[in-house]
């Protein structure tokens, strides 16, 4: 069996794939080999120590808010990433090219406070779609591109958080 | 000990503070066979100082002044538990004369100076005038309050642009404002003299010469009280962010030893020149030329004390409770050397990418760094959570090398080893700064971090294995961590059983 995961950090966006072949754990990380990885969950769960290219590296990580977002340390280097997995990798994948643009994403932590659209919604550029409340603090979230809402994986009152997918906007034909 | 626990002045000691320094102070008392008293606010309740004191007392809501701030509820808690003496830290209560008065009237010891050291310390022009009667040099300037944009500027011009106006009651860069020629001379006083009197309550402003480039050098002394005084050598705290010390270092780079001789004894001069008791710090820049001025002198112990302890092998807190004990400064001067090198690292919950803003939030995971040359002033735990109610000062880190070279790159180290999750926090700026090459060759100033720290482009770069290993971790965490939720909920699939037997498997080495 095999997970796909996508994350973010920074401005990078990367894929990764893992897989259990037997005994073996495998993981492919963006268009690099499938390498088998020999690696353990150390400091009470604290931390990964993974042997990768070569080098032994000791990354300790902590999952913040449950959904997604992870704060790692990798030689003394803190980084804020996110894990999606394969459900939410697909659905952005069956967005072929215009993913990211299409797909307003989570900002910040917070909840669902008010949705402005439906799905077969056509909806335009710069249109508010979704309102996101975080202390107190109501974020209105905008369409980046003019098309028709197809998905709506969230309701109102959900928790959220950076990186979640909100609203799927399907580009209109020729834009 | 020469002295019998009985006959002692006090043998409990109560401690006006909270966080790292709280801590500090309970385990220089404890290790001297004395009681401790915390004080805690209602956010403080399970503070880690709460956690190592012999007995706590509640003192009010969560805001510090209506808790860490007033005096009469940290005398009160003094009698309710029988401590005879009292610690104030630094911050809060610790260079507050009419407090340090309060407690000497109830009968308690007072551990710092006297209310009248604090009071000409605490007056920019007072203590100037004090000072320059004493001998000791101040940076040229006027010596009476100015309100006249005309004798401003006379005075400008007399020491030569540019000149720096400043609120007598000021502290910690605020009323503060350069004047580079006459012209902008009348409204540069008017805003600085209403900023004063709306920050401070108080629009006196003076003028002082503008130093240009200056390293901020200070000096540790230590005085009985009856005009003895020592010093305990230098630190230099140049590295600064919103003029608050993020690094500081001792010795000092820029001194050599003629200077160093100089600074010291300046620094001994001010301190006898007041009959100052305890421990005590007095601050001077230091310009270009080689020359140097008293700024101010703070009264009370100084967050960066330690790198002056790890480089004398010295413990300040020890010396400012026999002090108070009345057993007098417990250290000879020609006893004291400086051995290596030792620098301090201000642990902020704070981005240094906004502006240095400070964060808040639960400590998640905690990795401390060890090995040889650390030290580590903690005022946190695993599981706590910051307030926002005080200073988002966490801990210091303190590394101690044979030499700079050994210590910075023995810091880089101990900073690799540093693991924090929770709040953001500035652990990676001092990677940043240890990196820096006016930092590395020791002829960084106070605007190192204005001129050379670029918040939009600092964070050193992943390698790309370490970027690689760390989304492989990742994906790996992710899916572990599935796979455990699946079991916790008894909704197992299959796959989630596998997962976790490989875990598991993965763990105990069998591959």
């Amino acid at each position: 069996m095999k997970k796909r995961y996508i994350l973010n950090y920074d401005e990078n966006q990367y894929g990764a794939v893992v897989a259990q072949d037997g005994a073996e754990t495998m993981v492919q990380v963006d268009d690099g080999d499938m390498t088998p990885v020999n690696f353990r969950p150390v400091l009470n769960g604290k931390a990964i120590s993974i042997r990768f290219g070569g080098r032994l590296h000791l990354i300790h990580l902590t999952n913040s808010g449950g959904n997604g977002s992870v704060q790692a340390t990798i030689g003394g280097r803190p980084v804020s990433l996110t894990v999606m997995d394969e459900l939410r990798a697909q659905a952005l994948e069956s967005l072929g090219d215009a993913a990211g643009s299409g797909t307003i994403c989570a900002d910040i932590p917070g909840l669902v406070f008010q949705i402005k659209v439906s799905r077969g919604q056509i909806v335009h550029k710069g249109e508010p779609v979704i309102v996101v409340e975080a202390m107190k603090m109501q974020n209105e979230l905008v369409a980046a591109i003019s098309g028709t809402v197809t998905e709506v994986p969230v309701s109102e009152g959900d928790s959220v958080n950076p990186g979640d997918p909100l609203v799927i906007i399907e580009p209109e034909p020729g834009a | 000990m020469a002295t019998s626990k009985t006959r002692r002045k006090f043998d409990k000691v109560l401690i006006a503070n909270r966080g790292e320094i709280a801590v500090r102070i309970i385990q220089g008392l404890r290790e001297m066979g004395l009681g401790t008293v915390a004080v805690y606010s209602e956010v403080d309740r399970t503070a880690l100082h709460v956690l190592m004191a012999d007995e706590a007392v509640f003192i009010g809501p969560s805001p510090a002044a209506e808790s860490y701030l007033v005096g009469d509820k940290i005398l009160a808690a003094a009698r309710k538990t029988g401590a005879g003496a009292i610690h104030p830290g630094y911050g809060f209560l610790s260079e507050n004369g009419p407090f340090s008065r309060q407690v000497e009237e109830a009968g308690l010891v007072f551990i710092g100076p006297t209310a009248e050291s604090m009071e000409v310390m605490g007056d920019k022009l007072a203590s100037r005038r004090k000072m320059r009667s004493s001998g000791v040099p101040v940076v040229p300037g006027t010596d009476e309050a100015v309100t006249d944009p005309e004798v401003a500027i006379g005075i400008a011009e007399g020491i030569g642009y540019p000149v720096l106006l400043k609120a007598s009651a000021g502290g910690g860069g605020k009323g503060m404002r350069i004047v580079r020629e006459s012209g902008e001379m009348a409204s540069a006083l008017r805003q600085t003299m209403g900023e004063a009197g709306s920050a401070f309550g108080n629009d006196a402003i003076f003028v002082e010469k503008y130093i240009e480039n200056p390293k901020h050098i200070e000096v540790q002394v230590l005085g009985d009280g009856q005009g003895n005084a020592i010093h305990v050598f230098e630190r230099e705290c140049s590295v600064q962010r919103r003029h608050q010390k993020v690094i500081e270092e001792s010795p000092s780079p820029s001194l050599t030893p003629e200077l160093r001789e100089k600074i010291c004894a300046a620094a001994v001069q001010t301190a006898a020149a007041i009959d100052y008791r305890g421990a005590g710090t007095v601050e001077f820049i230091l310009a270009p030329d080689g020359e140097f001025y008293f700024l101010e002198m703070n009264t009370r112990l100084q967050v960066e004390h330690p790198v002056t302890e790890m480089v004398t092998g010295t413990d300040l807190v020890h010396a400012m409770v026999k002090i108070a004990l009345g057993e007098g400064i417990c250290y000879r001067q020609e006893d004291l050397r400086q051995h290596g090198w030792a620098l301090e690292f201000r642990l902020y919950a704070e981005d240094p990418s906004r502006n240095f803003a400070p964060s808040i939030g639960r400590i998640e995971s905690m990795t401390i760094p060890q090995g040889p040359g650390v030290r580590l002033d903690l005022g946190i735990y695993e599981g706590f959570d910051v307030p926002i109610h005080y200073d988002p000062m966490l801990a210091k880190l303190i590394v101690w090398g044979e030499d700079r070279e050994q210590a910075i790159a023995r810091s880089r180290r101990v900073l690799s080893e540093f693991t924090l999750h929770g709040p953001v926090h500035n652990l990676p700026f001092h990677q940043w700064a240890l990196e820096q090459p006016s930092f590395i060759d020791g002829s960084y100033t106070t605007h190192f971090v204005g001129e050379e720290f670029d918040p939009a482009n600092w964070m050193p770069e992943l390698d790309a294995g370490q970027a690689e290993a760390l989304v492989a971790a990742t994906a790996l965490f992710e899916a572990l961590r599935r796979s455990g939720q699946a079991t916790d909920e008894k909704n197992v699939d299959c796959a989630a059983g596998n997962w976790r037997r490989n875990a598991l498997r993965s763990m105990t080495g069998n591959k």
